[in-house]
């Protein structure tokens, strides 16, 4: 039996984490161009790492007084809250009057990440996994969380698609948008969930530093290749689909680290973006 | 106190204004429909706060703000708060300013295009329409913001200091869009400066604000642009010159009163 039809005798165990991975790519590469065209790159580090809070907070909290958060769902939930929760805090820090915005989303982001390291310092029996959701492997995807991720695509497709004039808008002029009557903390707080929403479902498939790369990548690819936004949100989605499963496909056949591969896929992109830079 | 009139847009009425506390108070202050008003003083002084106190972006903290009516408002911000990394052509641009008559979930139609063409034609970069906003040049660029405003129709213009970081043709440039804009009819302009020379030939109001030396005063500009009153205002000796029916404003070196 050849590689290519060892891949594909191994069906059950690619299909739910190849399929978990397109849509996580599409999912992060479209809003990835929020986050790069707002200049908040690191908000959504920021919420990558709350989200891994979240999932530690779950497992201590097992094993501390034996709630029962083993449970995938249950894991996802927690990080689901911490996330948006997180969203809903740094979308109005980011507007705060008392200090800069970049300085409260650092102050999370270290926060997280040192809250982190001690939680996973504490659960030294599930370093393995921890290491999985921080890295990414996207070896074992439940059905579940599949299920949880489609849903997600499919709820952010709809509120993109249906208020993007108004997200367009509040993201590239909140001043003026103000200024005309929208309430621009409404619409900055659903662009934000709608972030909340995506990083942790993205992160259990493909892993948390993997999500990260995906928001920033496959965008800053999209606007170097392309001169216009509706066709930028279209080319970063396919960029962070074909890096994703690419980085799948390619980390299965050659046995590499799935989560690097599939990064540095996309850091492909951003080389031939800027060799054929829009003009 | 200015009392609403038939042809008020909006007035505040014994405000105070400020971010959380108030830094100014006792301002009362009517846009009539047909104003031309400028809000000048110095940076830091004020002229943003109180003109987002008169569109209601920004409450008032005292006193009240009066509005009988829906009120159209095109707003112009500083040109360097508009982040032209965006990808966005000039007519990407110039349709957010319909945005506000479109309904949520709806996309803009053929009417709202019209009216973008209309705008950009007005301000005369309708040849503009497709070129990426980025490649603009600062007088453009202003233009456009312009063009965006005036597309939603408005009856109240408002721009946050819409000449700043212009050279003299540009700044000539922009405030002879806004007076022809004016003169045309049916367009109140509300606009923050913190060059009183380049408001002194254009504007038929101002309202001089400083938070620091708690100023507020409004009239005519006759009655404000003079040396007695300018001088009260600044703190110091003030020439004002007329040379071709244009009016220049000198503060005098060493002239503290």
């Amino acid at each position: 039996m050849n590689a290519w039809e060892g891949f594909l005798a191994a069906r059950d165990i690619w299909q739910e984490p190849l399929v978990a991975s397109l849509l996580a790519g599409a999912l992060c590469g479209f809003l990835g161009i929020y986050v790069v065209l707002r200049r908040t790159v690191f908000v959504s580090a920021a919420l990558t790492q709350l989200s891994t809070l979240g999932i530690i907070v779950a497992l201590i909290l097992e094993e501390a007084i034996g709630v029962e958060a083993e449970h995938a769902g249950v894991q996802l939930a927690v990080a689901l809250a911490f996330s948006m929760a997180g969203a809903l805090v740094l979308g109005l820090a980011l507007h705060g009057r008392k200090l800069p915005g970049e300085a409260s989303v650092g102050v999370i982001y270290v926060l997280a990440g040192a809250l982190v390291v001690l939680g996973a310092n504490r659960l030294v029996h599930a370093a393995h996994d921890l290491n999985a959701m921080v890295f990414g492997n996207a070896v074992a995807v439940p059905v579940s969380d599949l299920i949880v991720l489609a849903v997600v695509v499919v709820v952010c497709a709809t509120l993109h698609a249906l208020f993007a004039k108004e997200l367009v808008f509040v993201s590239f002029d909140g001043e003026t948008a103000a200024a005309l009557g929208f309430d621009t903390r409404f619409w900055n707080g659903l662009l934000f969930l709608t972030l909340g929403l995506a990083i942790p479902v993205s992160a259990r498939a493909l892993g948390a530093l993997p999500v990260f790369a995906f928001l920033t990548i496959p965008a800053a690819a999209a606007l170097l290749l392309v001169g216009r936004l509706r066709p930028a949100f279209l080319v970063a989605s396919i960029i962070g689909v074909v890096a994703a499963t690419g980085g799948y496909l390619v980390s299965w056949f050659w046995q590499l680290p799935t989560g690097a591969t599939m990064v540095t896929i996309a850091g492909l992109f951003v080389v031939v973006g800027l060799f054929f830079r829009r003009k | 106190m200015n009392s609403p009139t038939l042809s008020t847009l909006v007035a505040v009425e014994d405000a105070a204004i400020g971010y959380g506390s108030p830094f100014l108070h006792g301002i009362s202050l009517t846009v009539s429909s047909s104003d031309f008003l400028a809000i000048v003083g110095p940076n830091g002084g004020g002229k943003t706060t109180l003109l987002r106190t008169l569109l209601g972006v920004q409450p008032v903290l005292n006193g009240r703000r009066v509005q009988d009516a829906p009120l159209r408002i095109g707003y112009v911000p500083q040109r360097d708060h508009v982040d032209a990394f965006w990808p966005l052509t000039v007519a990407e641009v110039t349709i957010m300013g319909r945005y506000r008559l479109v309904a949520r979930g709806r996309r803009p139609g053929a009417r709202d295009r019209e009216a973008v063409a209309t705008a950009l034609d007005r301000v005369g970069i309708a040849d503009l329409a497709p070129r990426a906003f980025r490649t603009l040049s600062g007088g453009q660029r202003q233009r456009t913001l312009i063009a965006r405003a005036l597309a939603s129709e408005p009856q109240l213009l408002a721009l946050d200091e819409p000449t700043s970081g212009m050279d003299p043709p540009a700044e000539l440039d922009a405030m002879d869009v806004l007076r022809d804009l004016h003169r045309a009819g049916g367009l109140a302009v509300v606009m923050v400066s913190h060059r009183l020379e380049a408001v002194a030939n254009y504007a038929s109001r101002l309202a001089f604000v400083d938070k620091d030396r708690q100023l507020f005063h409004v009239g005519s500009l006759e009655s404000m642009v003079n040396p007695d009153a300018l001088g009260e205002l600044y703190g110091r000796r003030v020439t004002v010159r007329q040379e071709n029916g244009r009016r220049f404003v000198y503060p005098e070196p060493g002239g503290e009163r």
